[in-house]
């Protein structure tokens, strides 16, 4: 049985969809078989991010309607084995997303699947709900910044009363924070809340720290997963977030500003 | 460190503010979420009792809610108003929101609230921040 993961912050723009397609290519690449399903109806971008929007045919609510099969919609990932992408339309709305529809397909999905990632829309209305009722595993992305935070805290809220596993008195969802666009510099500055200061409001496990990365961009121009540019910063951070949430015990790196000689002093100082 | 600084406050870092003021704000948001409180209400018949004796404006009363891992504290700070400040109608008063949904914005009662608009003529009331309580409840969980 696939386990389901859910991809979530409340705040728009804190980087889910990134976050989404990064961390599906990263299980994928460790051998599970994924796919990541947009949940963003009407809003389609995970496509986009992921390289795949000129092979979009059918979409999830046209398999939820039943005037698609799962496998026609599926897209397979050219550059990774055992990834696959399910797009949402673009012209629906998401009152195309029924509690029913959406059980029937994520079912379908875990008999073949290891894991299934969910990309949730922002808000808590009924696309964020859906992506993250039937979760079995969420990630909060939250930038450390106050209007991200107190929204992950709201998302926690309604995934502690509103997820299926809730509702049904099973174990809870596990949550983990996954903090996005971190700026060790600004931290250092006092800019910038600290990665403990956001855990310590949170009060959830950290699953990794993306810091800021002119590679996230790149990679999205481009159409890849930023975690297949291995020297980036930002792919290696998500790489190092999947392999803790595989149970590996990953010291956390880019926490701290990177240490610059005299030379790169000179160069930041004229750049 | 210069001797000065003892005196002079230092500006807090942004970063230090921003955790302080999600702190304060979330630590009211989460009261209405984990299901039945009565810390809101409570601090509504608190108000009450203290307005029996005292005429304070809600507009100065400041409730704190700090929720640790076992132990939340409610703290309550009342400005309550000078001696000679005239007992204003009921009327003139703009309805005062009720103390559970009154934003804790500021860290002192002094401080300038922005988006919360105080109506004028208690700025220059001759109230002095003279804190009536001061940390009380405790609850555990």
């Amino acid at each position: 049985m696939g386990k389901i993961i859910v991809m979530t912050s409340g705040k728009g723009g804190v980087g889910k969809t990134t976050s989404s397609a990064a961390f599906a290519t990263g299980l994928a690449l460790r051998g599970f078989k994924t796919v990541v399903i947009d949940f963003d109806v009407g809003l389609r971008n995970l496509d986009l991010v992921m390289g795949c929007e000129r092979r979009v045919v059918f979409d999830f609510i046209n398999v939820i309607n039943g005037e698609a099969k799962l496998h026609q919609a599926l897209i397979k990932d050219k550059r990774v084995d055992n990834l696959f992408i399910l797009p949402t339309s673009q012209t629906r709305d998401k009152d195309a997303l029924t509690k029913d529809g959406v059980e029937r397909i994520l079912a379908d999905l875990e008999k073949d699947f290891d894991y299934i990632v969910c990309d949730s829309p922002a808000g808590i209305e009924r696309g964020a709900l859906m992506a993250l009722y039937f979760a079995d595993h969420a990630v909060i992305v939250t930038n450390p910044e106050v209007s991200s935070v107190r929204d992950s805290d709201r998302i926690l809220g309604v995934l502690n009363a509103k997820s299926r596993r809730a509702e049904q008195g099973l174990e809870p969802v596990t949550q983990r924070l996954l903090l996005t666009r971190y700026d060790p510099e600004r931290v250092e500055r006092g800019e910038m809340l600290k990665v403990d200061d956001v855990l310590e409001i949170l009060a959830i496990p950290l699953l990794g720290v993306v810091p800021e990365s002119q590679a996230v961009l790149r990679a999205s121009n481009i159409g890849m997963p930023v975690i297949l540019d291995e020297k980036s910063n930002a792919g290696l951070a998500y790489m190092d977030a999947v392999s803790r949430f595989l149970g590996e015990d990953v010291e956390h790196r880019f926490v701290k500003p990177e240490k610059k000689g005299l030379f790169g002093r000179f160069l930041r100082r004229s750049a | 460190m210069s001797i000065f600084s003892f005196f002079r406050s230092t500006p807090k870092a942004s970063a230090v503010q921003a955790k302080e003021r999600l702190q304060i704000v979330m630590a009211h948001e989460r009261v209405g979420r984990t299901g039945p409180d009565y810390l809101p209400m409570l601090q509504q018949e608190l108000l009450a009792v203290i307005a029996k004796y005292v005429d304070i404006d809600e507009n100065k009363v400041e409730v704190k809610l700090d929720r640790g891992g076992d132990c939340s504290t409610l703290e309550v700070n009342i400005e309550l108003p000078g001696r000679d400040a005239v007992r204003k109608p009921a009327a003139s008063t703009p309805s005062a929101k009720p103390a559970a949904g009154a934003k804790p914005a500021g860290a002192k009662p002094a401080e300038t609230r922005t988006g919360d608009s105080k109506p004028s003529e208690n700025r220059n009331a001759p109230s002095v921040g003279s804190v009536l309580t001061n940390g009380g409840v405790s609850k555990r969980h």
